[in-house]
């Protein structure tokens, strides 16, 4: 049988998984120093719970907001509160965090263990999660609560295994090592949500993970594992929506649309983890890889640890990097601050070396026709980037500009080397200001 | 610092790569043309693609060394490019010159590379073919030095050495297979999709089975390959959007068949290309593709459906039309090929007439006069004399012609075998002036050739004349002396002219103003000409043509008052053959029927009214009223009122009808044929050659009487002969005998008649 994927648009990129996909997730250190920004999610920023000087125990709240959607932040470990303020995120946009001293005892604040979710009701189970502060984490960061209660019914729930995403692998890992979590967790969101089907996507360059989820799902008939063809970007929702379930989800819609919602491998396993042992996300998975750094590994770490001590855990960099990225090659941005902290929205960080990266060279187009063909949602990138760069938003609103998913195809394709995706997606912020600015007038 | 921006991974696919791709993809043409045109092509190449480079790189001001000369590749590819779609004859400096034009005018004046509209090596190709037609013309003979011209001009059906390419044409166009073997190079790389090539060559294949040309032809000859594969496939200057990319295809193939068929420009790829260039943003933004997560509504579904159904209608509507608008397609004929004269007759039953240089072919009508004709004449050209062919039918008028022979200037003067140039020809008839600028709009580049074929028809028309119908001729003079004027150079030119025994006798110019000295020979030996050959049109005298052609006029007006005197001293009046009365008589005016009274009172007309008219208000109203008064005074046909001259026909053939009314029906009564019916009673088999092939009729005889008629076999055109037989049949029966032809199925309507007559004559024989 041939795998399933999207139709349209899409296409071969490198994978570079082999440095770390065979390697275990190795459990890093807590650091001395923890620096836990009070938003790490899409959403409304949190109000710190504690002062400076206050004791704190590993997993505890430490900041929480009022809004529906907001994910509470804890502590990574257990110690004292020496300050809250303002500290650079990877981004190095300055970011209201709170700084906490390890002392190095991992003092765990009393979790009510409950292996008994199944009894939960959904109600219960959406509280618990907001309560654990789980985020999406396979990068977008969107309160997993929030997808909790759909607003309409959804009778699908499909776990985002894909990691189409150059060099990352922690999601591959997790589905090896952690397949009978992550399936406790499927079953408790379809459970909460309702839905009477349960699908884990991965795409067939990972076979061995097919063969674990396959395995741990044997006793679910209602589970299934649907393995996909390599192609990016199968992990963008919309896509995984349509090669899957073959429905497409209508321009400015959200996946329950359809029927179905996504979740991410990792996610499925913190809401496990949130509602069997009450755990809170202060700790995740991330790949750490690329050419300049000496030993790429799969690394549990605790939420705000430095990037530049994690690292040096994995026997620091090779010489210059041509460029640090959070996340992914495609979708990642650049790290300009080695001291911003690991967030739970955080799958990877790569440090290319200067013959793996490549940046834009903004040759003129030549209108090849490359990125229309790519686009997975049959848009015309090279228009877009025209317009948005020129700041005609207008025009590139009637283009469907805001459908854009942000793959980053166009500019990987464009033989011009062209920053098509950076111009869409400042782009689509210009046009929401307009559209902000007309709203007042 | 600025921050780095995503993705951090590229293809590996660079501009660069894609020059150098497409400049392999263009090798087997390269070596094709090579191979077929010698080092003289190879030299073209060369110079056009060092001219293109050393262009770019000084334009741009590249650093001196290879790589930054050579940038990015494109100057390269345009460079060859442009020497592709050259002759390989050109002369040195048109390449240099046109890859000068390509990267400076059509590529950096619009912003260098990626912003160009239009494709620069067609555009400057276009330059080149304005500004130095001959040099983009010139083509040879493959593996030979011979000038000859590209298969467009000189055939019009497909071979297989279009294929191969060892026919006459540009450099890199003529092998099929070494552009076949490019595109499909560019197509599994991915820089060129299947559209805008399916789309191109598709829709000319597909217009060109509409025009009845030959579709296999049509995309093998000449550019149209090429410029699919490698030309309208630019991808600069192409819409980027699926639909968009298919409907530019479609355009240059449509444009390419319209320019090559409808216009004097031998190849149309060119201009179609460009057109469409210019068109690719419109196009662009009317195809944005549907996105994904917005399907269509069922609205727009089944409109767009209705759209394409109706439009697919249109289309097989269009070829049901054209297909029995020309049922047949003439083949095209060259001086050593069989002559379909038959066709072009729609009769095997043709005589062969050889008179005064002109060999005519043709069928006879009831009263024995010349029905159609093919005739076929020659006319000296710029080179050599040009032989045609017309094709008269039973008005004569000219149906068809065709260039048999010719040593025209390849590109120039051979643009007169364009159709677009004798189409203008097909419905002129003798009374055509066949003047260029007037009924014939001569070819840029072809004045003089343009020229000798009008006045060769105008010659064939006046030959065919003098041939078949004497008595029109100058042998009707009545003796006299008769006077004439003209203009002449001087002024006012007077002649006397003196005939005698029906014949020209003298000749004498008696009053002229023209230069003493360069009009001497004219006085000198023109007269002498007329006398001598008994005609009013003679060679002029060199030098002092415009004398000579003076005393030709004053003589031929001295003549014409001559003949007229005749006229009006014959019985050319109305002959009365009936009682005194009111008749009514019909003809066919300008606008329809025409319907008139006739009074004859005491063997003369009295009065004439019009009853019908359909005829133009005003013109015809005020032609009538100078008109008919003179018909009575004249008692006859009188000259026509100019601007109204059907009208006035119409009137004269009405009173001949009305006159003859009585006359006509009792002869018809009495003389109205009918089949000799010898034979008993029985079912008869006969046979007659019609249009399409052998015609088979079988008849029942019962009594001594066509019972039955049944078409047993044919040929002939579907639709037209069927509705012919369904009238024709019961019509015969009713006559048991001839009866009128059916319009539009003349042949078909004879072979009818033949084969039914055979068919009881077989009998009649045992």
């Amino acid at each position: 049988m041939i795998a399933k994927t999207f139709p349209r648009g899409g296409g071969e990129i490198p994978h570079r998984k082999a440095a770390t996909e065979s390697k275990p997730i190795v459990a890093m250190p807590a650091p001395s120093v923890v620096v836990i920004p009070l938003i790490q999610h899409i959403g409304a920023i949190c109000e710190p719970l504690v002062s400076i000087g206050d004791k704190v125990k590993m997993g505890q709240k430490i900041g929480e907001g009022k809004q529906y959607i907001c994910a509470p932040v804890h502590s990574s470990v257990s110690g004292k509160v020496v300050a809250i303020e303002e500290r650079p995120s990877l981004n190095g946009n300055k970011v209201l965090s709170i700084v906490i001293e390890n002392d190095e005892k991992d003092e765990p604040i009393s979790g009510e263990s409950n292996k008994k979710i199944l009894k939960l009701s959904p109600e219960a189970m959406c509280k618990t999660v907001r309560e654990a502060g789980i985020v999406g984490m396979g990068g977008a960061g969107f309160p997993t609560h929030v997808k909790f209660q759909p607003p309409m019914p959804v009778d699908t729930v499909l776990i985002n295994g894909a990691e189409c995403e150059p060099y990352l692998t922690c999601d591959h890992r997790l589905m090896v090592e952690k397949a009978a979590e992550m399936v406790g967790g499927l079953l408790a969101i379809m459970r909460a949500t309702g839905a009477a089907n349960g699908i884990v996507c991965i795409e067939d360059n990972k076979p061995d993970a097919i063969a674990v989820v396959t395995e741990a799902i044997k006793d679910h008939p209602e589970l299934s594992v649907e393995a996909l063809q390599v192609r990016y970007p199968q992990g963008a929702e919309k896509q995984l929506i349509k090669a899957v379930l073959d429905k497409e989800v209508p321009s400015g819609c959200l996946p329950c649309e359809s029927g179905c919602i996504v979740n991410n491998v990792h996610t499925a396993i913190a809401v496990y983890e949130a509602l069997t042992e009450g755990k809170a996300s202060y700790e995740r998975v991330v790949t750490v890889s690329g050419g300049s750094v000496v030993d790429p590994r799969n690394v549990l770490v605790r939420i705000g640890t430095s990037i530049k001590e994690l690292l040096d855990f994995c026997g620091g960099l090779l010489g210059e990097p041509g460029v640090i990225i959070s996340g992914g090659p495609m979708t990642g941005q650049e790290v300009t601050s080695l001291e911003g902290p690991v967030v739970k929205a955080l799958s990877g960080i790569l440090a290319l070396s200067k013959e793996e990266a490549f940046f834009d060279k903004n040759l003129p187009c030549i209108r090849c026709t490359l990125c229309v063909q790519a686009c997975p949602m049959g848009l015309t990138p090279n228009l877009l980037g025209e317009y948005s760069s020129k700041g005609m938003f207008k025009n590139a609103e009637k283009l469907n500009i805001d459908d854009c998913i942000e793959c980053a195809l166009c500019s990987y394709v464009c033989p011009a080397k062209r920053a098509l995706i950076t111009w869409i997606i400042d782009g689509k912020a210009g046009l929401a200001a307009e559209r902000a600015k007309e709203k007042v007038s | 610092m600025q921050t780095k921006t995503g993705p951090f991974l590229r293809s590996t696919l660079t501009i660069e790569k894609i020059m150098y791709d497409v400049l392999l993809a263009l090798l087997p043409a390269v070596i094709a043309g090579v191979v077929f045109f010698g080092h003289s092509a190879l030299v073209v190449l060369l110079l056009s693609t060092l001219s293109a480079v050393i262009t770019e790189a000084i334009f741009l001001r590249a650093p001196f060394t290879v790589k930054g000369i050579l940038g990015d590749g494109s100057a390269l590819v345009t460079g060859l490019l442009v020497g592709l779609i050259l002759p390989p004859t050109t002369a040195w400096w048109i390449p240099v010159l046109g890859s000068f034009l390509a990267i400076s005018l059509v590529k950096l004046a619009f912003g260098g590379i990626g912003h160009n509209i239009f494709n620069p090596a067609l555009g400057a190709r276009a330059i080149l073919l304005l500004a130095f037609t001959s040099q983009l013309v010139k083509f040879t003979v493959p593996f030979d030095t011979i000038t000859a011209a590209t298969p467009l001009l000189t055939s019009r059906s497909f071979s297989w050495s279009l294929v191969w390419g060892n026919v006459g044409g540009s450099i890199g166009e003529t092998s099929v297979i070494a552009i076949l073997l490019g595109a499909i190079y560019l197509l599994y790389k991915g820089h060129i999709n299947w559209r805008i090539p399916v789309g191109y060559v598709g829709s000319a294949f597909a217009l060109a089975l509409l025009l009845g040309l030959d579709p296999w032809y049509t995309i093998t000859a000449g550019g149209l390959l090429f410029a699919a594969a490698f030309m309208a496939t630019d991808m600069v200057t192409s819409p980027v959007t699926p639909v968009g990319e298919l409907l530019f295809g479609i355009g240059c193939g449509v444009l390419t068949i319209v320019i090559r068929q409808f216009t004097p420009f031998p190849e149309g790829v060119t201009f179609a290309v460009l057109t469409m260039n210019a068109l690719a943003p419109i196009l662009e933004s009317i195809t944005i593709p549907t996105i994904f997560g917005v399907s269509l509504s069922k609205k727009t579904r089944v409109q767009t459906g209705v759209v394409a159904a109706s439009v697919f209608v249109v289309l097989i509507g269009i070829l049901f039309s054209i297909n029995i608008i020309r049922p047949t397609v003439t083949p095209i004929i060259s001086n050593n090929e069989h002559l379909p004269i038959t066709e072009m007759l729609g009769s095997a039953d043709f005589e062969v007439v050889y008179e005064d240089g002109v060999t005519y072919y043709l069928t006879r009508d009831n009263e024995g006069d010349p029905a159609e004709v093919v005739l076929i004449a020659s006319q000296g050209g710029f080179n050599a004399p040009i032989e045609f062919l017309l094709v008269l039918d039973n008005k004569h008028e000219i149906q068809d012609i065709k260039i048999l022979d010719h040593k025209e200037d390849p590109g120039l003067g051979e643009l007169i075998t364009r159709d677009s140039f004798l189409r203008q020809f097909v419905g002129l008839d003798q009374n055509s002036p066949f003047g260029l600028g007037e009924d014939i709009q001569g070819i840029t580049g072809a004045t003089i050739s343009s020229r000798a074929l009008a006045s060769g028809v105008n010659k064939a028309f006046d030959k065919f004349a003098d041939t078949f119908y004497p008595q029109e001729g100058s042998s009707l003079l009545t003796d006299g002396t008769y006077k004439g004027k003209a203009n002449s150079f001087g002024g006012v030119l007077e002649v006397e002219v003196d005939v005698s025994s029906g014949k020209i006798s003298r000749v004498e110019v008696t009053k002229h103003t023209d230069t003493p000295g360069i009009s001497d020979g004219a006085f000198a030996k023109v007269p002498g000409r007329i006398v001598d050959q008994n005609e009013t049109k003679v060679d002029a005298v060199s030098g002092a043509t415009v004398t000579s052609d003076a005393i030709m006029k004053a003589v031929q007006n001295a003549l014409d008052s001559a003949s007229t005197d005749q006229v009006d001293q014959s019985s050319a009046g109305f002959e009365i053959a009936v009682d005194d009365g009111i008749y009514q008589g019909s003809a066919k005016g300008f606008g329809g029927n025409f319907v008139m009274d006739v009074t004859v009172k005491e063997g003369k007309i009295t009065e004439l009214q019009v009853v019908e008219s359909n005829e133009t208000p005003f013109i015809a109203d005020s032609a009538l009223k100078k008109l008919l008064p003179a018909i009575l005074e004249a008692q006859g046909p009188v000259d026509t009122i100019s601007g109204a001259t059907v009208t006035s026909k119409a009137v004269f053939e009405a009173i001949e009808n009305a006159l003859g009314a009585g006359e006509d029906t009792s002869e018809s009564t009495q003389s109205q044929k009918s089949f000799n019916i010898s034979v008993g009673d029985g079912v008869y088999q006969g046979s007659a050659k019609g249009f399409g092939g052998d015609l088979v009729i079988e008849v029942t005889i019962k009594s001594g009487e066509i019972t039955e008629l049944e078409i047993v076999e044919s040929k002939e055109t579907p639709f037209i002969a069927e509705g012919a037989f369904k009238r024709l049949i019961p019509a015969i029966i009713e006559a048991q005998g001839p009866v009128d032809m059916i319009s539009g199925a003349t042949v078909t309507s004879n072979a009818v008649m033949e084969a039914l007559e055979n068919a009881i004559s077989i009998k009649e024989a045992r």
